[in-house]
């Protein structure tokens, strides 16, 4: 496929017309959706997160998760619900197409599979108290830590993504980057985790429903 | 050495009579090859939501298997949240590693599992053997230098058992088939406390 793309010798002037004008429009259409941001625009995005974060006291959410793996024919999709109570206690719970649910508090690590429960303590694991403080702080979208990430901040369809890559060694070994897309109201809308191997999982939010009481139910375990 | 001989003889007759413990009756071997339809369609992504339970610890995650040519297989496993824990490329007996997350990178785990998956993506391989009772066909053949006995019942291939010394090591049951995908796996070993279970997820 690749050596065929590549093969010019035998192209004809259309062919090769046609592909200037597709790889045109390809890489300016690339260049338009994805701008980066000045410092002045970055610095008020940071502060609209922050503030919006600040008051942020509950999230419930639908969410759709799509695990891209290079090798298969298409994405493994997968849905549930997202329950988030400041400051720092999250419950991801999928019901299709499997019923599975974890639940981050009082730093530890709930799990439901399916009925078959267990807990792991995060205190002990590094990696996963990392992964449990991103998480929150990717929820609230304020993961802007300079001396944890180097950041990177981009402009796209009047949105805006953040570029987060992690400086530590251990945790970039596990996820090389977070790409955290905000609406305009600095909510967060979609969070992309990027593998070493570029395989990558987008989870994309809907239904956002921001600071309404949340039954202390559901975050038991 | 009268010993030696004595242990010999007795895991030789093991191993023959593995069929016969079962009721099984040697046949005439047919020449086609031993078959496994359940990871053989390229065009199929084969996602499984999989429990793995090693000795007293379970955990879940999602197991996908992608056929990408001629005897060529992928396999994935990732949480499911979507890390991926180990990444494996599988041609012919060949076996690579493309990724593992360095808590599991330990010699003997990735021994094991390369050997199970070896059997279960297993599409063709030669028929060493066939024995029948009513309608269960079992046949014989060898993988990775280990017997392998193929049971199928109403021709479809149910079992698929491990032997060394003459006793099932490791036993890979197939349920719940429909379009020649086994909805249902169960991976069990006999000779330490390992099972995985897995549940078809796809659409």
């Amino acid at each position: 496929m690749l050596k065929r793309f590549f093969s010019f010798s035998n192209s004809t002037p259309e062919r090769l017309f046609t592909f200037s004008l597709l790889s045109l429009l390809f890489f300016s259409g690339t260049a338009l959706a994805q701008i980066q941001m000045s410092t002045g625009e970055a610095t008020a995005l940071r502060a609209k997160v922050k503030a919006q974060a600040e008051v942020t006291k509950t999230i419930s959410s639908d969410f759709t998760q799509y695990k891209h793996l290079d090798f298969l024919s298409n994405d493994i999709k997968s849905k549930g619900t997202l329950a988030f109570k400041a400051p720092n206690i999250v419950k991801w719970e999928y019901t299709t197409p499997f019923s599975y649910s974890v639940l981050f508090k009082d730093e530890k690590l709930f799990i439901n599979d399916n009925g078959s429960k267990s807990d792991m303590d995060l205190g002990s694991n590094k990696v996963f108290k990392q992964l449990n403080q991103l998480i929150t702080a990717s929820i609230r979208g304020d993961m802007f830590d300079d001396t944890a990430f180097e950041i990177r901040y981009f402009t796209e369809n009047n949105n805006s993504l953040v570029h987060f890559m992690p400086k530590d060694e251990q945790f970039a070994a596990f996820i090389k980057a977070f790409h955290i897309n905000f609406n305009s109201e600095g909510e967060v809308e979609a969070v992309k985790m990027i593998e070493p191997s570029d395989d990558y999982t987008q989870i994309v939010f809907s239904n956002r429903i921001q600071n309404q009481p949340i039954s202390d139910a559901v975050f038991s375990h | 050495m009268r010993f030696f001989l004595i242990s010999f003889i007795l895991v030789m007759a093991g191993c023959a009579s593995y069929p016969k413990k079962n009721g099984f009756e040697k046949v005439e071997a047919t020449n086609s090859p031993v078959q496994n339809p359940y990871f053989s369609d390229t065009s199929i992504d084969y996602v499984y939501k999989a429990k793995i339970d090693v000795f007293d610890t379970s955990f879940g995650g999602i197991l996908v298997v992608k056929k990408l040519g001629p005897a060529s297989h992928r396999i994935a496993f990732t949480t499911e949240m979507g890390n991926t824990l180990f990444d494996f490329s599988f041609i012919e007996d060949q076996f690579t590693v493309n990724s593992i997350l360095k808590d599991l990178d330990r010699k003997i785990l990735i021994n094991i599992l390369r050997k199970d998956f070896t059997a279960l993506i297993r599409e063709q391989n030669t028929l060493q053997e066939q024995y029948q009772k009513n309608d269960e066909y079992l046949t014989a053949t060898t993988i990775l230098g280990k017997k392998h006995f193929y049971l199928y019942e109403n021709d479809h291939l149910a079992r698929i058992t491990r032997i060394g010394k003459g006793i099932p090591k490791v036993v890979f049951q197939f349920s719940q088939i429909n379009d020649n995908i086994a909805h249902q796996i169960k991976i069990t070993h006999s000779n330490f406390k390992l099972t995985i279970a897995l549940n078809a997820i796809m659409d």
